[in-house]
């Protein structure tokens, strides 16, 4: 299955934000990219629908459908690009004070889609609704929770200042977390869906479809498409059945199978972000048996993630190393890859007292691979005698489940994340999303201090101590990070192969179909 | 008519219960609309926030009969996820399932009509067994493996039809009848057979009843008899049947619409089950079962008519 | 038996061995896991699933979650209806028969798979509730079908005649009644089976029923789907198996029926 990593084949193109963010790219395959872009045409790209959850707010929790959506017709003032690390969208550029607690953002000349110029008010507007506290599904709230509004104001006509309660050298990355788009003051009415993006609004039906028509006053310079229709379609099969039978041009979230189906095939193109996706176990550390970090080391190294991939993924996904965040700024790269011992970890289960044991595996259907994996990751643990129960969860409220869990193992999966918010949001005691009830006080002292230092290369030390602690005896089981893959028609051209939460997915303004 | 009347004021005390029935299992669920509406993005501040802004911390009877309350004035409620009207659901996911089920039904029922006529008339015949063996196959396939083959072949192998319906609405579906042709030939192969054969049995039995016996002997025109005498007694053991055959075409358009990924009703309810939206659930339910109830007490009333039992008892 | 049954009986003999004496032979054929999706041949005659596991070793232990569930719920069904059924009809005041009937009714309003989707969800991956969801769900068929026949019976110039002739009520439902319904009762016994595998299979294909890595026929399908062109056995394999069993019995039913029925 390796030789899916020679058979990738992307197009280079050039963004106009001058950000080209390929991920991954299968260096020395070129398949015709040198098409020039056509303008005109209708993109039909279909996204696993979400039913009633499917709005045109900008501000709510958002489905990738949604995000999508939002991309086409809003902005933010800043994405994040292939390392996640922030580059510029509607502000230009940005500078904070010398102690990062107050940010000063240009604003770039964009036009709404009703003619209105952006302006600093409509920024301080948007974040004022992201903020409300009425609402309690505004996810962006807790990424900017440290946003002091009431001393944030317009400083000129395009110059906005935002200030901070705290020091935050991560102001720009954490505007370009989801649920962050820029809404014209006043907006009230999520039907009347009025942004800068690329596309303006023409109908759209929840849990059906949404058609957008070019902006032609973009600020980013107009489309090349007449008319972009994204479409709700239910499984992954019927997704790419509609591919292969002419019926839309671009297919989201594909598994590893429809790829290996379609290898060969002429009519269909796959587009791969590598290592997209971390793939892992979370090990409730609160309670017996992974309180005790022998045990948890066993199972880190009872797993044969290399089997783990080829099974679950088709080979489509890098080896993990117990830590997520592979590939991004401040990633510990050199902490030595864990590999499969099974007679080491059979000593470690002995001096915890597991030999025998019998341990919870809780896992769903709730996201692709999980399921299989830990059918697989119980059969490989029983080569140490130790017995992994794999339990079925239902998958819609799975992953609320994990965060009231249970002791044992729970099948876990993060999307791409800066390392520095996946530690915020997953590790530290106090996290929201602290999957492996992780209470380390070392570990969150050393989180803090890190977060307030301003010196890069300092800081880059202190998350590089951070993450080999988490190495070394935290909860997570990372085997993998798979690849995020789409399906497209051979006749679209310029599909970047981005991961999701990155300024190149989803991104329709810059392809065409020829 | 008194019966008619009577079977009707029970069909609502039936609805009545089933929707409490209905309620009481989307209660047993585990989880609630809060719990499941951020999905990967869960926290439970969030959780728990969204559920006190839902009202879901109201007790369960109160939160039901709310919703009952609202039926008196025409009002379904409003969906927990999207908080747009159940209505607007209604509008947009109804004509679709019903567009679907109505141009299957108007091919079953002449189709099974000529079929188990053609069938019945030369009881025993080769036409017969043969009639009789494909229907019986394409009966006992299920929907979901006829429905992968064909789209198989005349999707993807062919490319002959379209694979999916996807974003389809009821428009669309009429505009572009082939979106329709795949689907409801899944739809068609298992309600055609079901009705065809019960017709066959309805004609043959009418052929040895004794009023046909009675009307060749009296030297009536063959299709005399058969217009005036054989088909009408067939027909009334075929209406009963289309009550089945409705319980079948629902399960059916679950199917179909899971298969070939057309938003309709089932699709709603399916999705709306795991979202815990309780409302929406109850509301499509309602509307379900009061077809369903309808088109049992039409098949009630025509078997009453044909054992009126307060006459043959005591 | 006649020359016409033997096809069906043949038809329906596979998957049934399968189903019984699978789970027996599957640990003597099965090979050792593989790659995933791997194509027939070698020591993999069905070639491998999604998990990389022997497909003929999944087929063969992947029968009983449907065939033997749904067997057994329609013979709950008819326990629990067909009891129903015959006191309704028997009953002297109306009200009882209303009393009984009427509830069952509630169900027969719904539509199965809706309702299954609802239930499912809660009791998910247990192969016995579903069995007894099936059973419910056919139960009032039954209780309407058992009441007709014994109506039907009980309201008849035989069962007046004997009343006539002094006959005690009681005798009469046991003796003449029951024989009476006894014939559709055998009648729709094979359609019935036939129903529960398609309701169960459909339940199982729609991911409301047992686990995905279930080796269950209907589950194997839904889940191997999406690799039909890269591994169709993983696919054709368990569907065959079901369609052999639904269309051999159904098929054999009817010539036995037919053959009681022209005696």
């Amino acid at each position: 299955m390796s030789n899916a990593w020679s058979r990738r084949g992307f197009l280079t193109l050039s963004a106009a934000t001058g950000v080209t963010a390929l991920v991954g790219c299968g260096a020395g395959e070129q398949p015709e990219a040198s098409a020039s872009p056509v303008r005109g045409g209708r993109l039909r790209a279909l996204f696993p629908g979400g039913g009633e959850k499917e709005t045109l707010d900008p501000h709510v929790p958002p489905l990738f459908l949604d995000q999508a959506r939002h991309k086409a017709i809003f902005d933010k003032l800043t994405e994040l690009g292939h390392d996640m690390q922030p580059v510029p969208r509607l502000a230009e550029s940005w500078e904070p004070n010398a102690d990062a607690t107050v940010w000063r953002f240009t604003l770039r000349d964009a036009s709404f889609h009703d003619g209105r110029k952006l302006t600093p008010d409509d920024v301080l507007f948007s974040l004022a609704r992201i903020m409300d506290p009425a609402d309690t599904t505004r996810p962006a709230k807790s990424l900017l929770a440290n946003l002091d509004l009431a001393n944030s104001r317009a400083a000129g006509a395009n110059v906005v200042e935002l200030a901070v309660k705290v020091p935050t050298a991560e102001l720009p990355v954490l505007l370009a977390g989801t649920g962050n788009a820029i809404v014209p003051a006043g907006y009230g009415d999520p039907a009347k869906a009025v942004g800068t993006g690329p596309f303006s609004l023409v109908s759209f039906e929840r849990g059906r479809s949404m058609v957008a028509r070019r902006f032609d006053g973009f600020w980013g310079g107009p489309a090349h498409l007449d008319e972009l229709h994204l479409i709700s379609a239910g499984d992954e099969t019927a997704r790419g059945n509609a591919l292969a039978a002419g019926e839309a041009e671009y297919a989201h979230d594909m598994s590893a199978v429809y790829a290996r189906t379609n290898e060969n095939n002429p009519a269909v193109r796959i587009v791969a972000a590598e290592g997209a996706v971390a793939q892992s176990f979370a090990m409730r550390t609160n309670a017996a048996p992974f309180d005790n970090p022998d045990a948890r080391l066993a199972l880190r190294l009872l797993a044969d993630r290399q089997r783990l991939i080829d099974v679950a993924f088709s080979g489509r996904a890098v080896l993990g190393n117990d830590l997520f965040g592979k590939g991004f700024r401040y990633f510990a790269d050199d902490l030595p890859q864990r590999t499969r011992d099974v007679d080491q970890a059979k000593s470690l289960l002995a001096r915890a007292g597991l030999t025998g044991a019998t341990i919870p595996l809780h896992t769903s259907e709730a996201a692709a691979g999980m399921v299989t994996a830990a059918t697989l990751l119980a059969e490989q643990a029983k080569e140490a005698g130790l017995t992994l129960e794999v339990r079925p969860r239902a998958k819609e409220t799975y992953f609320a489940d994990i965060l009231n869990g249970g002791p044992g193992l729970w099948s876990y999966r993060a999307g791409s994340m800066p390392v520095t918010q996946d530690l915020a949001l997953r590790m530290v005691s106090s996290a929201k999303q602290n999957i492996t009830a992780w209470n380390d006080p070392a570990f969150d002292a050393a989180c803090t201090t890190a977060q307030s230092t301003t010196d890069d290369t300092a800081r880059t030390g202190l998350y590089h101590d951070v993450q080999a602690i988490l190495h070394d005896r935290g909860g997570l089981l990372v085997w993998g990070h798979s690849d995020w893959l789409i399906a497209t028609a051979q006749r679209l051209h310029g599909v970047e192969a981005a991961r999701p939460n990155t300024v190149d997915w989803a991104r329709f303004d810059q392809v065409w179909l020829a | 008519m008194r019966y008619a009347a009577q079977r009707a004021g029970i069909g609502v005390l039936q609805l009545g219960v089933l929707l409490v029935l209905v309620f009481a299992l989307s209660e047993a669920l585990p989880g609630d609309a809060a719990y499941v509406r951020f999905g990967e993005q869960a926290t439970l501040d969030d959780i728990g926030a969204l559920r006190t802004r839902l009202g879901l911390d109201a007790p369960a009877y109160e939160r039901f009969l709310s919703w009952a309350g609202g039926l008196f004035t025409g009002d379904l409620g409003a969906s927990l996820v999207s908080g747009a009207p159940v209505a607007e659901t209604l509008t947009r996911a109804l004509p679709v399932t019903l567009v679907l089920t109505v141009v299957t039904l108007l091919i079953v029922v002449p189709l099974a009509g000529v079929i188990g006529t053609v069938a019945g008339l030369r009881e025993g015949s080769r036409l017969d067994r043969a009639l009789s063996t494909l229907t019986l196959s394409l009966q006992s396939i299920p929907d979901f493996v006829l429905a992968i083959a064909l789209i198989t072949v005349f999707a993807l192998q062919l490319r002959w039809l379209p694979a999916t319906a996807i974003g389809a609405d009821a428009t669309t579906l009429l505009t572009a009848p082939a979106l329709l042709v795949l689907p409801v030939l899944v739809l068609l192969a298992r309600t055609t057979c079901l009705l065809g054969r019960q017709v066959r049995a309805g004609v043959i039995g009418a052929l040895h009843s004794e009023y046909v016996a009675h009307a060749r002997r009296l030297g009536l025109p063959r299709h005399v008899i058969l217009l005036r005498h054989v088909l009408p007694n067939a027909v009334v053991p075929a209406v009963q049947e289309l009550a089945r055959v409705g319980d079948g075409l629902l399960g059916g358009v679950l199917v179909v619409e899971a298969v070939f990924a057309i938003p309709g009703v089932a699709t709603e309810v399916v999705d709306a089950v795991q979202a815990r939206d309780v409302p929406v659930v109850q509301s499509l339910v309602l509307l379900l079962g009061a077809a369903a109830l309808l088109i049992n007490l039409a098949a009630d009333l025509a078997a009453h008519r044909l054992v009126p039992r307060t006459e043959t008892r005591r | 038996m006649r020359a016409r049954a033997v096809a069906p009986a043949i038809m329906l003999a596979v998957p049934l061995l399968a189903a019984v004496l699978g789970p027996l032979l599957a640990g003597a054929v099965t090979a050792a896991d593989g790659p995933p999706y791997a194509p027939a041949g070698g020591s993999y005659p069905l070639g491998t699933d999604g998990l990389g596991r022997d497909v003929l070793g999944v087929l063969l232990r992947g029968g009983g979650s449907t065939l033997v569930v749904a067997i057994g719920a329609v013979a709950v069904a008819y326990l629990l209806g067909g009891a129903a059924g015959l006191i309704a009809a028997s009953a002297r005041r109306r009200a009882v028969d209303e009393a009984l009937l009427r509830p069952l009714d509630i169900l027969l309003a719904v539509p199965s798979l809706l309702l299954i989707s609802v239930v499912a969800v809660w009791w998910r991956a247990e192969a016995w509730a579903i069995g007894l969801i099936v059973a419910v769900l056919h139960a009032p068929a039954t209780a309407r079908l058992v009441r007709a026949a014994a109506l039907d019976a009980a309201s008849g110039p035989v069962a007046e005649a004997l009343a006539l002739q002094g006959e005690p009520w009681w005798r009469i439902q046991l003796g003449y009644v029951r024989r009476a319904v006894l014939r559709p009762v055998a009648a729709d016994v094979g359609t019935r089976v036939t129903a529960a595998v398609y309701l169960i299979a459909s339940v199982n294909f729609l991911g409301l029923g047992l686990d995905p890595t279930s080796a269950d026929w209907a589950v194997a399908i839904a889940h191997n789907r999406g690799a039909l062109l890269l591994q169709p056995w993983s696919v054709l394999a368990p569907a065959a198996m079901i369609v052999l069993f639904t269309v051999g019995l159904n098929l054999l039913w009817d010539t036995m029926t037919d053959s009681t029925a022209a005696r």
